[in-house]
């Protein structure tokens, strides 16, 4: 029955354009930014820094969210057909999770520079 | 050491317009000018340059820019593992499995020095360099990878090495092995002797053996390989002898500990190696890959136990002997995880999430942790084993029903998916750790 009504609200929130938005709201009541930064540390081993690396393993970043979350989703209920490995990783987490993953993803500038901000100091 | 010595970016800023840095560099040089210019967060000093260490460093300084990360180093390129089968193979230059250090040190922030770490005080919370130096931290973190045991496998020490290479750190040994595949007799017998575990990249032997035979099979077919294992199960094992079959037929032949496989005696002269039961094996190429421990500066530091590996505890990945040195990657044990680039990856970002916390008091987050193992059978065949890891009583446990295999009997198009995603995997694990595009 929860899982039903599960579905039931995923579809409902899959139809709607605010998805995303609602989404995020979500992740950010659910998981601090700290902790789903440490939870999407992983991904940037196969889909680079932020999850912006272009190549044979797709681009991540600035995705939008309800489209990540639903791919998520996906991938976790077995419901995409070409899958190899993120079926297995995805379920290793919860909805909720998936979620804040999507919505951390998905609010990642694509082309922003990956250097870390700091002052550079003179050489050894 | 003058750990607190600092100035206000503005005055530095002042200071080298005034003078330009390099007019500046003699006045402070003598006092270690490490915290000039950042408010002061900490300073943490990482040992060892590989996907642990170099990972660790780069995303500390993205938790928070103002933590003075110093990464020690002894070598300017670095060979990775991953990928360096393909090198024996002749698929990949050596060129393509190396990375350096520039990026981390002139875009992220990360302060390099090549040099060797000789000892660690942990009481005093300084390492000593190979130079002499003498460098504080606040945390320390070791990402030493493995030491081979020599002489654990008699007959196999550093001079046997040089005929039987081992090429499990990959550089010099795995062109020594290369050159050796090369000049083989067509006909020859390419002899592995894998080890028992725990050892570095458990299923690496595997995918070498297959892409030495893929090699053969195009440039010297009479070859053969034979795996002599000090095992009776292996990573990966139906997938690799699925693929084994189709591939190569019977090119690869592999004998478990119960078919006699375990090797007991070396002999490098003469490219000989005994099993438990007496029998002599005659190789025309000798790969041994021996029993191994964590790097040795982790002994040094009083943080390895009795196996030679390291306890850590599981949420930080701090050492359960020493208070503020953390261990990561290969040295660590971390059973459920496997002993990985990828790991040492995962729990680099653990650490660094940890550490940057409990620099500001805070509670560290929530570990998590994911594994993805790509093994290449041949060039166009990939197959993968994946896992994701949480703390469970207290421990490092697999979630269940996440993680496994690739599937057996899966169309070509899958594997064939599954190697271009090794390679995609390899590009963004060197991005991410040594922050070098591709």
């Amino acid at each position: 029955m929860k899982r039903i009504l599960h579905m039931a609200a995923s579809a409902l929130l899959g139809a709607l354009p605010l998805s995303g938005v609602a989404l995020q709201c979500l992740a950010e009541d659910t998981f601090s930014s700290e902790q789903t930064a440490l939870m999407a540390g992983s991904c940037a081993n196969c889909h680079g820094t932020d999850g912006r690396l272009v190549g044979s393993v797709p681009t991540i970043a600035g995705r939008p969210a309800a489209v990540l979350e639903a791919r998520l989703l996906a991938f976790k209920r077995d419901e995409v057909g070409d899958a190899t490995i993120m079926d297995r990783i995805a379920k290793g987490f919860t909805d909720a999770e998936l979620a804040a993953l999507a919505s951390h993803f998905s609010a990642i500038d694509p082309q922003a520079d990956d250097a870390t901000d700091t002052e550079q100091e003179p050489q050894e | 050491m003058t750990k607190h010595f600092q100035r206000s970016a503005l005055d530095r800023r002042q200071l080298l317009k005034g003078l330009g840095a390099a007019s500046l560099l003699p006045l402070i040089g003598g006092v270690t000018p490490f915290t000039i210019g950042s408010q002061h967060a900490g300073q943490v000093v990482v040992v060892g340059g590989g996907f642990g260490g170099a990972t660790a460093a780069r995303y500390l300084k993205r938790a928070n820019p103002a933590i003075e990360v110093i990464l020690i180093e002894p070598a300017e390129i670095f060979y990775t593992g991953p990928f360096s089968n393909l090198h024996l193979a002749g698929l990949r230059s050596m060129d393509a499995i190396s990375q350096g250090y520039d990026a981390l040190q002139d875009r992220h922030g990360v302060r390099v020095i090549h040099a060797r770490v000789e000892d660690v005080d942990a009481a005093a919370h300084t390492v000593r360099l190979s130079t002499g130096r003498e460098l504080d931290y606040d945390r320390l973190i070791l990402s030493p990878g493995i030491d081979i045991r020599w002489n654990a496998l008699e007959g196999y020490d550093e001079e046997a090495a040089d005929k039987a290479p081992h090429a499990w750190k990959a550089g010099a040994q795995t062109e020594l092995l290369r050159s050796q595949l090369l000049g083989m007799e067509d006909g020859g017998s390419f002899v592995l002797v894998a080890p028992a575990n725990p050892f570095r990249c458990p299923s690496a032997p595997y995918e070498r053996a297959s892409l030495v035979a893929n090699f053969l099979t195009q440039y010297k077919p009479k070859s053969k390989v034979l795996i002599l294992d000090a095992k009776d199960s292996f990573s990966k094992q139906a997938l690799f002898m699925e693929g084994w079959e189709q591939l190569y037929g019977d090119r690869i032949e592999w004998v478990g500990l119960s078919g006699d496989g375990r090797v007991t005696r070396v002999d490098a002269d003469r490219l000989e190696v005994e099993t438990e039961s007496g029998i002599v094996h005659q190789a025309d190429v000798l790969n041994v890959i021996p029993p191994q421990k964590a790097g040795s500066i982790a002994e040094r530091a009083g943080v390895t136990d009795d196996s030679g590996w390291v306890p850590v505890k599981p949420e930080t990945f701090e050492s359960q002997q020493v208070e503020d040195v953390f261990v990561i990657g290969d040295a660590a044990i971390a059973d459920p995880m496997p002993k990985s680039g990828f790991c040492a990856s995962a729990q680099a970002k653990v650490v660094a999430a940890a550490i940057a916390a409990s620099l500001e008091s805070r509670p560290a987050p929530e570990a998590y942790w994911t594994s993805a193992s790509y093994s290449l059978v041949g060039p166009a065949y990939g197959i993968s084993e994946a896992g994701v890891y949480r703390i469970q009583d207290g421990n490092i446990a697999e979630v269940e029903g996440a993680g496994g295999l690739s599937p057996l009997d899966a169309p070509e198009a899958t594997r064939a998916l599954e190697a271009e995603y090794a390679v995609g995997w390899y590009n963004a694990i060197c991005q991410d750790t040594w922050g070098t595009q591709p």
